[in-house]
């Protein structure tokens, strides 16, 4: 096995033991990257040099004896959304090619203050407008794509290009890639973790957080990047747990919300056959199931929108005036449309959505977590991104994919996407575990308890 | 009843927002417009009586 096909954790281990060298690993991994990188442009930027003296710093820290901790001397990919001192951050976008930041961002700050080992920017669906992130394909299957926004970060972790890809997500972009590239994916409570410093898409829509290979290596890095910070107006000043502590605690005991609406809908039946299938391994593991009514159905998505659009295009109003062309088709028709969402309509969706955050909450009355398909079909062919239902009608990917993963966006709550299988085609499917607020370790003790059960945590098998 | 953009009417509502779109882009834009408004007037139909919106405004200073 080479060190670049290892997991976080298992690196980690062999670090701490000194039975690998950071210098090493990284080399591992940027060798994986040379070898791979052409057929999946993952990376904006591969900041190879950069890497290879943070990894020699780190084999100093450690051979002196200062090792901070699981994350020391790990290769990281960070989405290009991420501002990193001295470092382009483009957001995969000709609006900002010349950009390059002063500061890093607070999730880049703490990284690096865990000894993390940047090996590139991964790259966006433009600004993180959108779920296809053109740029770059699927490891599992290069003729399809790696979902998005953060799909460089899911096809860099599912190919061995890094341990840790960092996502954000407003309509889903943690989860949409982490799912059709078969690795997990965090989206973790609005306000644990700062957004200080990352690009946003929707302020009061936008979460941050880690895609990695397991559920364990998704803790490890919440341990390291969660935390109040006074920067980011949305952050919440609440304690924070050690995210590892409780991951083999094991699901006995837990209740699992079974939707009967919404996720029933419109959802391949491989995909819906697989999230069913591991709803049953975790009852196997003493886990009870209750049937629950997912709440507003009818009102989530135009809440999405009416939230996501008029913030976007506030975000971008002056580069819009001042650079249009230099957007891609599809996130201008997106901005442009944005600007002519009334205020009233915006304030009305703002309205629904508290609506829709108190039956939530009322839903989760007598069940623990939530389990769901994450998306309601794998990845789409790049050359056809327009999904066709029996039924008949047609959805385009983004819309399919948004639909499925919306409701955490809309009402904040913790989301983890964990791999439950592939269709007979061979490619990934993703199931999402939702919690209550900050209940990020109780997604994680579930999402633990599945994978140890399970055995679909692997890299993509390019070669 | 979804709102529509006939006519000139895009125009003005792009020129209320001071945003310049190409005459090549317009009708494009129209049927998006129209196309996102039909999802986001389905709110119309919710009850929200004496509902806040939520917003993320934390006042404390520090």
């Amino acid at each position: 096995m080479e060190p670049y096909e290892l997991t976080l954790a298992g690196a980690a281990e062999k670090i701490k033991a000194k039975e690998l060298s950071p210098v090493e690993l990284t080399a591992s991994v940027l060798a994986r990257i040379e070898a791979v990188e052409g057929r999946i442009t993952a990376f904006a930027t591969v900041t190879a040099d950069l890497a290879t003296k943070a990894a020699a710093q780190a084999e100093e820290e450690i051979a002196a004896g200062t090792y901070r901790g699981p994350l020391h001397g790990i290769p990281v990919g960070i989405k290009d959304l991420y501002e990193t001192a001295g470092v382009a951050t483009t957001s995969s976008s000709k609006v900002r090619a010349d950009y390059v930041p002063a500061q890093d961002s607070a999730v880049v700050e703490r990284l690096s203050a865990a000894g993390s080992v940047m090996v590139g920017k991964t790259h966006t669906h433009e600004f993180a407008y959108g779920a296809i992130t053109p740029t770059t394909r699927n490891p599992w299957d290069l003729e399809r794509i790696p979902g998005g926004s953060s799909g460089g970060s899911g096809a860099a972790v599912a190919a061995g290009e890094c341990f840790v890809g960092m996502g954000s997500d407003t309509g889903g972009s943690i989860r949409i890639p982490a799912s059709v590239c078969g690795t997990v994916g965090l989206k973790p409570t609005y306000g644990r973790v700062s957004r200080r410093g990352v690009a946003s898409l929707s302020w009061s829509l936008d979460h941050v957080g880690p895609l990695t290979r397991t559920v364990r290596d998704a803790a490890i890095v919440m341990d390291a990047i969660a935390g109040y910070d006074r920067a980011d107006p949305a952050s919440v000043d609440v304690p924070v747990p050690d995210f590892t502590a409780q991951l083999d605690a094991g699901v006995a005991g837990l209740t699992i919300g079974i939707p009967v609406n919404y996720y029933t809908e419109r959802v391949d039946p491989e995909v819906a056959d697989a999230a069913a299938a591991a709803v049953t391994v975790l009852v196997g593991q003493g886990a009870q199931v209750r049937e629950v009514e997912i709440p507003l159905p009818e009102y989530i998505l135009p809440t999405e929108w009416a939230i996501m659009l008029p913030e976007a295009s506030a975000y971008h109003q002056e580069m819009l005036r001042e650079k249009a062309d230099l957007y891609n088709d599809d996130v201008r028709m997106f901005l442009e449309v944005g600007e002519l969402v009334l205020a009233t309509d915006y304030i009305k969706a703002l309205r629904a959505r508290t609506l829709i955050q108190q039956q939530w909450r009322e839903m989760f009355e007598g069940i623990d977590v939530l389990i769901a398909p994450t998306l309601p079909t794998p990845a789409v062919p790049v050359a056809n991104t327009e999904v066709t239902w029996p039924d008949g009608s047609t959805e385009q990917a983004t819309d399919a994919y948004v639909r499925f993963s919306a409701p955490a966006n809309v009402t904040g709550l913790p989301s983890l996407s964990v791999p439950c299988g592939f269709t007979e085609a061979g490619l990934p499917i993703g199931m999402q575990i939702y919690g209550r607020p900050f209940a990020e370790t109780t997604l994680l003790t579930v999402g633990q308890a599945y994978e140890s059960a399970t055995d679909w945590a692997k890299l993509a098998p390019l070669q | 009843m979804p709102r529509e953009f006939r006519g000139d009417m895009l125009e003005h509502a792009l020129h209320t927002a001071r945003l310049h779109v190409p005459a090549e882009r317009v009708e494009a834009l129209r049927a998006n417009v129209e196309s996102v408004y039909s999802v986001i007037d389905r709110l119309d139909t919710l009850d929200l009586g004496e509902t806040p919106p939520a917003t993320a405004l934390n006042a404390r200073w520090e």
